[in-house]
């Protein structure tokens, strides 16, 4: 009896503890979706729901046209992803089989994430001017393709390495090339690594805030650009930008759900080997 | 080539081999050597795979012998020397154009594709047309057992099932030669006993050249026609099971081969007097242990009279009862009495030799006290004798 008590007591203070770390984690979004529905005039206000209202969300699409920063992101996010995709699959796979340039270039290519990117912005503009790419999403797109080339190539080079090398030769010995039994075997077989780089790469440029504001216009602004804008000399119009985050939260929460089985297969899949 | 398939349906044996229709499949290696860097993996290698031939190479792990397949396949590159597939050198060649199929160990099944994808995979790499390649995938599956199993992933089948597949891989292709890297080492031992036959029979049936890398003696002596035997990436020996077994050519065949080892004894060689006469009986000394050469090898081994020697003989011609007047009797001391059910492998100290080991392979009645004295006899016609500095066996005619 006094053993179940015991047991009983224990639960209950781990749960209080899980409870405790997931309001933590969870109240700001939770926040966030809540002012999202509330008039702009009371969403400081510390009520839980003081009033009901979805003109926060008709003002930012029909007004502020928000659906084109939407537009402008998907296109970013997306184009760029499956631009740099390939590349980093191909050179994530001769670093990984190759061992192309040895260790070296390997640092190399962390290190390039290493650079804050403040650093780069600013020359990538100039030189973006030169080939009149700013202001328009094609140019966001190849410095979003660039940007997450080192970062995909370190993650499918990892998930390369996973992948036994017997496999490769016994697709060669059946009568495959190397680029057949990389087409063929390497990469079906790395699919989850596949579906893992393309969502991160996606998160990174849709959530990525510099070098659009940098490097688009007022027509072109992606998302985070836009929301930004909303900042007026009247202060921050905090339940609008509530609503444009939740909007942008979205795709993410579909696409991640969508392939969580991958993403979580994926992540440790290239951890452990 | 339909037709030779068919033949092989019906396990109409040696006829293949008799078929003059298809490219002749030696494998030839020149002096092949294979480095990383600094590390030599294998060192002139020479060695001719004859046609149809089923040859082993044998030898502890990390001497290079899954090297050796890997040259021979295209899948690593030769540092220097020449590898032949009949009369074409082949170093340049790309692995899809040698035509000779490979079994891995980790049997290397793809695993996003069915069983039945797994076999045509090479046949449609081949741009072979779809009938045929169902029709050879059907054959070849039922050939060895797994047609019911064609529309599985290689994750749903067992180790015995996945070996079949793998081996019907590499069937399906019909290519001029195998090569099978320890495709048995992964199978439970009555799997691999069953195994071992199989593959025997599909080689007599098919008459194709094998190459089989293997660490398990018991593999290369029921299996091969020839083995060669590897160390640090250097060819030992090559010949016939037996001539390998009755012939060591040095030391470390001598103790690889078989299991027990032979029993290698430093010993000092002599004349009865202890003099250097050039006739007259000569004696292997060690320890308490003194042993009359048989007359017939005398002559041979005569010019180690006074000098330090190796004698070697096997476990099993060492004999708890003297049942030939010709054996030798030496007394041991009983380390350890190993009851195998078909045999006893009794382990046992020489007297006045220290940390030498001595193995006898006895009939599996034999009992004896641990730390006992026991008498035992050697049967000196199988005796062997190497030089202690090169470990090369010292020549005798018989």
């Amino acid at each position: 009896m006094a053993t179940r008590t015991r047991e009983r007591r224990g639960s209950i203070v781990t749960h209080a503890v899980l409870a405790l770390f997931s309001l933590y984690i969870a109240l700001p979004p939770l926040w966030v979706l809540r002012t999202s529905f509330v008039p702009e005039a009371q969403s400081y206000s510390i009520d839980l729901m003081p009033a009901f209202t979805l003109d926060n969300y008709v003002k930012l699409l029909v007004k502020d046209k928000f659906w084109l920063a939407y537009a402008d992101s998907l296109a970013a996010a997306t184009i760029s992803t499956l631009l740099a995709l390939p590349l980093a699959a191909m050179a994530g796979y001769a670093f990984a089989r190759y061992r192309t340039g040895g260790n070296a270039s390997r640092f190399v290519i962390l290190a390039t994430q290493m650079l804050p990117p403040v650093a780069i912005v600013l020359p990538v503009f100039t030189l973006f001017r030169m080939f009149d790419l700013t202001n328009s999403v094609s140019g966001l797109v190849l410095a979003y393709a660039a940007l997450n080339l080192p970062f995909l190539t370190w993650i499918l080079m990892g998930f390369f390495e996973g992948v036994p090398v017997e496999l490769e030769w016994a697709a060669m010995v059946d009568g495959a090339t190397v680029w057949r039994a990389f087409w063929r075997i390497v990469l079906p077989v790395s699919l989850p690594g596949l579906a893992a780089a393309s969502v991160l790469g996606f998160i990174l440029a849709w959530n990525e805030f510099l070098f659009a504001l940098v490097l688009t216009g007022p027509d072109t602004a992606t998302i985070p650009v836009q929301l930004a804008s909303l900042q007026s000399q009247n202060g921050v119009q905090i339940a609008e930008v509530s609503a444009g985050v939740v909007l942008g939260v979205v795709p993410l929460l579909i696409a991640s759900r969508f392939i969580q089985r991958y993403l979580v297969r994926g992540l440790t899949f290239g951890a452990i080997k | 080539m339909i037709q030779r398939n068919a033949k092989i349906g019906a396990k109409n044996q040696n006829s293949a081999r008799q078929g003059g229709d298809r490219a002749l499949a030696s494998i030839a290696l020149q002096d092949v050597s294979k480095t990383y860097g600094k590390v030599t993996a294998v060192a002139d290698v020479s060695l001719q795979v004859n046609d149809g031939e089923f040859m082993i190479l044998l030898g502890p792990s990390g001497c290079g012998k899954s090297t050796v397949l890997r040259m021979i396949a295209g899948l690593e590159s030769v540092s220097s020397g020449e590898v032949f597939i009949g009369d074409a050198m082949v170093n340049d060649m790309a692995p899809k154009d040698r035509n000779v199929a490979v079994v891995f160990q980790s049997y290397a099944l793809y695993p996003h594709m069915s069983v039945g994808q797994n076999l045509a995979f090479g046949l449609k790499m081949h741009d072979m047309p779809r009938a045929e390649i169902e029709q050879r995938v059907r054959r070849v599956a039922q050939m060895l057992g797994i047609d019911e199993l064609l529309d599985r992933r290689p994750a749903a089948l067992s180790g015995g099932q996945r070996q079949r597949v793998a081996l019907g891989r590499a069937l399906v292709r019909d290519p001029v030669a195998f090569l099978l890297d320890e495709p048995l080492s992964n199978l439970d031992a009555q799997l691999r006993n069953d195994m071992r036959l199989e593959l025997v029979k599909l080689h007599r049936s098919l008459g194709r050249t094998v190459v089989h890398v293997t660490h398990d003696q018991v593999e290369a002596m029921t299996m091969g026609e020839r083995i060669c035997i590897l160390r640090k990436g250097r060819v030992e020996q090559i010949g016939a099971p037996l001539d390998v077994y009755r012939h060591p050519a040095n030391t470390f065949v001598a103790g690889f081969l078989a299991s027990p080892p032979m029993n290698l004894i430093p010993c000092q060689v002599a004349t009865a007097d202890g003099t250097k006469r050039e006739d007259g009986a000569l004696f292997i000394e060690a320890g308490s242990v003194r042993l009359r050469v048989p007359t017939p090898y005398t002559p041979a081994y005569r010019t180690y009279n006074a000098q330090a020697a190796i004698f070697g003989i096997r476990p099993e011609d060492v004999h708890a009862e003297p049942s030939d007047p010709g054996w030798q009797a030496i007394d041991v001391e009983v380390v350890a009495v190993e009851t195998l059910g078909a045999e006893v492998v009794l382990i046992a100290g020489i007297p006045g030799l220290e940390g030498v080991e001595f193995a006898a392979r006895l009939g599996r009645h034999y009992r004896a006290p641990i730390g006992s004295m026991q008498r035992l006899y050697l049967d000196l016609a199988e005796m062997h004798l190497f030089d202690p500095r090169t470990t090369m066996a010292v020549p005798r005619d018989m």
